[in-house]
């Protein structure tokens, strides 16, 4: 059972190899099934030649990893959950590289960061790498997020959500004004996703994950994820200025920042982690450059970079599964009892420093290569380029000589490993070898359809392992004098920058994470203490500033008010507004009912004076009836004075809303009212219904059913209310 | 006239007949004990008007002189309206047996709320929709504080309850101002004075008024103040009903009023939905970071929720209106979901509310942590579950009607928003065990959670079908 994902994953790999020929004649193969046919989303697959190479560094290096994974949990019960998380991962990653609608991609992109957030929080006991997992799913959700906001807008420019017909359209999208936008977003999406600064950060903390999770997710998947979609985005965005300036400077500063950084480490695979960000830091920073032949060294190094970051890897996991550690001051003198783990180390690492003859040199030459011709700037590509594999070479001294040779130290008795440990480790350092022998095919073959998706026409790669004495070999060969000088060295270097503190991304991330915890804490507690008085202030806040809007917003222009009404009118508004003031100052909530009462007999009298006596007599019951229930209420409440204090906001809310409504009903009492009702009924309620009175007129004839109706809900209630009395009566006996 | 209006609203006739006639049945039966039948009877029957009203035949048609609506709007909503119902319904029982509040007012009373909630969607003037609107509240305050032996829950229904009645005076302002100034409540009369004269000052107040009083309906920020505090004091099967059903309600009478009323005037309310939408986005989101008990939690998730909805409305568009209803369709399953866990959420027979009880659920229960993990996702919107569509519908609805900000302030949101999702996850995977839950599950719940979860997982495949669904809904309430 614990082979069957191993044994899944080289199907796949043999399936995918059988595309093989025709890719590299050029083909392309497609599938599609309608998803959201009214969104014009599809699941849509396509293999070209970019997508075939990643496929099959997918399958194939996670056949050796399930493989290897299997022996190494081999007597743990969780193998089977990681086995599972596993697969998941690896295919959502297949999904992300084969999809060829924008929508597809996106999801299956984000399956891998959900995938890869379990993976590497597995070990949960351990708080790092909880708090590893959880950092790596907040960066890389965050920027899936933008990308999608990338994706949407480029979908909307194009008419199309098929990445293969977008790329076409690179010229129209260049020209157009979206492009800034689109750029930025799917820029921030794939940093995010390939760890590049500002967002690197991240990286190192992932590999809190066991060691084969490690293996699969920094060499040939998660964090290439960025990088397959820079180079499949490239046709459609790249070539501008703003693109070759991004890629090329956050690529070259993780380059160095990972490189810095991964020499001061104790732990080999946080140091391995941190070489992953020279890898991606090189990608990035060749696809900027913007010439063919950078993107051919962008694609023979992330084949470089996938094969010997995996053998090492997994060989520091035979490390510290047969040595006890995996730190450098605790491992030493090795080579004697793990000949073979050491082989195997010792062939990945000589890729890793670019030693001839294996993939790795054809890799920096052409690195070097394509560096002195960038576009962007060839002295500052080529300077970071060399920087940064000096200093793999002194890191591959590390992890591949430190270990094994020296004074002999180790946590328990060391040997070599089972077959299961060791076989993919060295399939995959022999497989550095031998392209790095043969790399003519691997040129042809692979390699050059994938160029040709990434330029967006077709293109050759040739190969070979001796170009001869240039310049990039000069290169080469300052590369490892000072490489090694470095190495020799390396433990005063290394005491160096680990005495130096220096603040980094890290620090914006946790301050950030603080941060919307405690504004968090803060809008619960003041909008949400729980305290009836502070919700009413603050809707009726709310309401105020919604009515002041509208009134500034609509350019409400108030009619000149007329003062000329009877003296005896002015009375009454000065009953309600005494009433009003008696109110607000008053220390019983006995008098503040009365006075309450006042402002509505007030308002009663005013409808007397205009002729609507029916409804004064209304507003005066219910006022009387208000009062006359409030009082009851009172009786049955602690009698407590009202306190008295000045309350400046409340005051100044009051005033905001009591002016806010007088100017809206101003200013709406200025425009003409829609009279058609009036009009209908003063002119139908004589001949029609033979009365005066139209409000008469409306209750028992226009709408005589409502009034039935209103009255017979009155007496229902009524008899409601009697039953409902009686009860409690009975009750009580 | 009077047999073909009576036709047309005869589902809702059934239900208001029965509604009285289970009253008066428990009644004279005595009391409590008829109340288990009452319930499982109102849920069948709840669930027989869906699909009754679900196959009814297609076309518009209207009773009472426009003032009640029958449209595909009106029958997708309302399909989803009353199965949420009848499914609160079945979860609640257990809930209501063992806290003893097992009574047959309850069923009725949400027999009522759903009738009330019908009648809102179906509405066509103001007056109906007001009608519904009270008939709803009205019922809902009731079973908010159906605790009434608990603080908090007749704390939560009296807050609910000045709170709901200042929205309802607010609305009331703003209908009467519309109605002053457009000579009519139908809101087919009232579209056509805007389609001749344009908004007026006074509709454009009234218009105000309506959606502030709406937007307390349907919790948006800045008036979602009663919200925390009814989910954590009323009990959790009305929590469960908060979330579900009344929110598609007040949702599809806010899209009612605004396009079928104001639909030649999206320019003039755009901008007040935005505003409602991006302020609940954030607040809600936020907020939830803070929250521990899990019933608060869901509360601003639910704004938050409202907040993305609102979006899709607010993008004025048929295609916005689309997006609302299929946010509204996951949305309520996920809740369905969700609070069939959170019914069941004890420790030796105590509820708990605290997430922190969550700790390790995963090692205790694989199936249900994996299924409440698939929910958080789906919640969080993170693809490929369900709720990302959710998300993704509303996103485009509101990039493709030209608001690319108001887009990306809802990325944003969504992002702050998924951090306390994925914490439950996190705890239920990676956090430490203390005071495990170890409440049973009846089946009835454990089959919600795992249906509801299996949905989210399931559905991406064409999302079951919901979609041309949901266009043809939207299409006959934009035109």
């Amino acid at each position: 059972m614990r082979f069957l994902p191993a044994l899944l994953a080289f199907m796949a790999t043999a399936w995918f190899w059988s595309f093989l020929p025709a890719i590299s004649a050029g083909e392309t193969r497609s599938w599609a099934w309608a998803w959201l046919p009214d969104q014009g989303v599809e699941l849509a697959l396509r293999i070209d030649g970019l997508s075939l190479l990643f496929a099959l560094l997918i399958t194939g290096i996670g056949t050796l990893i399930f493989l290897y994974t299997a022996a190494y949990f081999r007597n743990d019960d969780r193998l089977p959950r990681l086995l599972t998380l596993l697969m998941l991962f690896g295919i959502s990653m297949l999904g992300l590289v084969l999809a060829d609608d924008a929508i597809s991609l996106f999801v299956f992109w984000e399956g891998t960061t959900v995938t890869s957030f379990l993976l590497v929080g597995f070990d949960h006991n351990r708080r790092y790498a909880r708090a590893s997992a959880l950092q790596a799913l907040i960066i890389t959700g965050l920027g899936g997020l933008a990308l999608l906001a990338g994706l949407i807008i480029l979908g909307q420019f194009a008419g199309t959500y098929r990445l293969s017909e977008m790329v076409l359209m690179g010229d129209a999208i260049r020209a157009s004004e979206i492009y800034i936008a689109a750029t930025i977003f799917v820029l921030l999406g794939c940093f995010t996703k390939s760890a590049q600064f500002p967002f690197h950060f991240w990286l190192p903390g992932a590999m809190a994950a066991p060691t084969p999770v490690s293996a699969y997710l920094h060499s040939a998947t998660m964090v290439k994820a960025g990088v397959y979609l820079l180079m499949r985005m490239s046709p459609a965005l790249g070539g501008t200025e703003i693109w070759m300036w991004s890629l090329t400077i956050c690529g070259a500063i993780t380059m160095i920042v990972g490189s810095v950084w991964a020499m001061k480490q104790d732990d080999l695979k946080l140091m391995l982690a941190h070489t992953t960000l020279m890898g991606l830091g090189a990608l990035v920073m060749l696809l900027g450059s913007g010439t063919k032949e950078a993107a051919k060294a962008a694609v023979l190094f992330l084949l470089v970079h996938a094969l010997y970051k995996a053998a090492l890897f997994l060989s520091v996991g035979i490390l510290d599964k047969q040595a006890g550690s995996r730190m450098v001051d605790d491992l030493g003198g090795l080579r004697g009892a793990m000949p073979l783990s050491f082989a195997i180390a010792a062939l990945a690492a000589l890729s890793m420093a670019g030693f001839p003859p294996f993939i790795g040199f054809i890799g920096k030459e052409v690195i070097y290569e394509s560096a002195l011709h960038s576009a962007a700037s060839p002295l500052l590509v080529t300077g970071s380029a060399l920087a940064a594999n000096i200093m793999m070479v002194a890191c591959a001294g590390l992890v591949a000589i430190k270990p094994y040779f020296g004074e002999r130290r180790a946590q328990k008795n060391p040997g070599d490993p089972v077959f299961g440990l060791w076989f993919g480790p060295a399939v995959l350092a022999a497989l550095g070898l031998w392209f790095g022998l043969f790399p003519a095919a691997l040129g042809h073959d692979l390699l050059e359809p994938a160029l040709g998706a990434v330029t967006g026409k077709a293109a050759e790669v040739k190969l070979y392992l001796w170009h001869g004495v240039n310049l990039p070999f000069l290169l080469s060969l300052l590369t490892f004098a000072a490489g090694i000088g470095l190495f020799l060295v390396i433990g005063a270097v290394r005491r160096a920058l680990q005495a130096a503190r220096v603040p980094g991304a890290e620090d914006g991330y946790d301050l950030g994470l603080a941060g919307i915890d405690r504004l968090s804490a803060w809008v619960t507690r003041s909008l949400q203490g729980g305290r009836m008085t502070v919700y009413l202030k603050l809707s009726f806040a709310v309401f105020a500033g919604v009515i002041w809007m509208a009134i500034l917003m609509s350019n409400t222009e108030l009619s000149r008010p007329d003062f000329r009404v009877p003296l005896f009118q002015f009375g009454v508004v000065v009953l309600i507004l005494v009433s009003t003031v008696v109110v607000t100052f008053t220390p019983s909530r006995l008098i503040a009912i009365c006075a309450l009462g006042g402002v509505g007999s007030g308002i009663a009298m005013l409808f007397v004076m205009y002729g609507a006596i029916d409804v004064a007599m209304t507003q005066l019951l219910v006022e009387i009836l208000v009062v006359v229930f409030f009082a009851i209420a009172l009786l049955q409440l602690p009698r407590t004075p009202i306190s008295l204090g000045f309350r400046p906001f409340d005051m100044a809310l009051s005033v905001a809303l009591g002016l806010g409504v007088i100017v809206t009903l101003w200013a709406v009492l200025g425009t003409e009212l829609n009279l058609y009702l009036t009009e209908y009924f003063e002119k139908y309620s004589a001949p029609k219904a033979l009365g005066r009175n139209i409000v008469n007129v409306i209750l028992v004839d226009f709408r005589a059913l409502d009034t039935l109706g209103e009255v017979s809900v009155v007496l229902i209630a009524a008899i409601a209310a009697v039953a409902v009395m009686r009860a409690g009566r009975e009750a009580r006996k | 006239m009077i047999a073909q209006d009576i036709s047309v609203v005869l589902p809702e006739l059934v239900l208001a007949i029965y509604a009285m006639a289970a009253l008066m049945w428990g009644v004279f039966m005595g009391q409590d004990k008829q109340s288990d039948f009452i319930l499982h009877l109102t849920a069948g029957l709840l669930i027989l008007v869906g699909f009754w009203i679900g196959f009814s035949g297609e076309g518009t048609q209207t009773a009472f002189g426009e003032s009640f609506v029958n449209d595909g709007f009106a029958r997708f909503s309302k399909v989803m309206i009353l199965w949420g119902s009848a499914v609160m319904l079945l979860l609640s029982r257990e809930y209501l047996i063992r806290n003893h509040l097992m009574k047959f007012e309850f069923p009725v009373l949400v027999t009522l709320a759903t009738l009330g909630m019908m009648m809102m969607v179906s509405a066509g003037d103001l007056m109906a929709l007001y009608m519904g609107l009270e008939l709803q509240s009205l019922s809902l305050y009731v079973v908010a504080a159906f605790r009434r032996d608990s603080l908090r829950s007749t704390e939560a229904g009296l807050k609910y309850f000045v709170l709901g009645a200042l929205s309802s005076g607010l609305l009331l302002y703003g209908a009467s101002l519309v109605y002053g100034y457009a000579g009519t409540t139908l809101f087919s009369g009232i579209a056509s004075v805007v389609d001749a004269e344009g908004i007026s000052l006074g509709l454009l107040f009234g218009l105000v008024f309506l959606c502030t009083g709406m937007a307390f309906k349907v919790s948006a920020a800045p008036f979602h103040m009663w919200t925390p505090d009814v989910y954590e004091g009323s009990p959790t099967p009305v929590t469960l009903f908060f979330a579900t059903a009344p929110k598609v309600a007040a949702a599809g009478m806010f899209a009612r009023v605004l396009f079928d009323g104001f639909g030649n005037a999206v320019a003039d309310w755009q901008q007040i939905l935005i505003f409602l939408s991006v302020l609940s986005m954030f607040l809600g989101s936020i907020a939830a970071i803070g929250q521990s008990n899990i019933k608060r939690l869901m509360a601003y998730s639910s704004i938050a929720h409202m907040g993305f909805a609102l979006m899709g409305l607010a993008a004025g568009t048929e295609q916005g209106v689309q997006a609302l209803l299929i946010y509204l369709a996951i949305y309520v399953t996920m809740n369905v979901g969700v609070f069939a866990f959170i019914l069941n959420m004890e420790h030796d027979g105590r509820p708990v509310t605290d997430i922190n009880a969550l700790g390790m659920y995963s090692t205790s229960e694989p199936a249900r942590a994996l299924a409440l993990a698939v929910l958080m996702f789906s919640l969080a919107g993170i693809p490929p579950l369900v709720g990302f569509f959710g998300k993704f519908y509303v996103l485009k609805a509101a990039v493709d009607a030209g608001l690319v900000w108001f887009a990306v302030a809802g990325v944003i949101a969504s992002v702050i928003g998924a951090f306390y999702y994925l914490r439950i996850i996190y705890l239920m995977y990676f956090g430490t065990a203390s005071d495990v839950l170890n409440g049973r599950m009846p089946l009835l719940h454990y089959t919600m959670l795992m249906a509801s979860a299996l949905i989210m997982v399931v559905g991406i495949v064409n999302l079951l079908g919901i979609e041309g669904l949901a266009a043809q809904a939207a299409a006959t309430l934009v035109n």
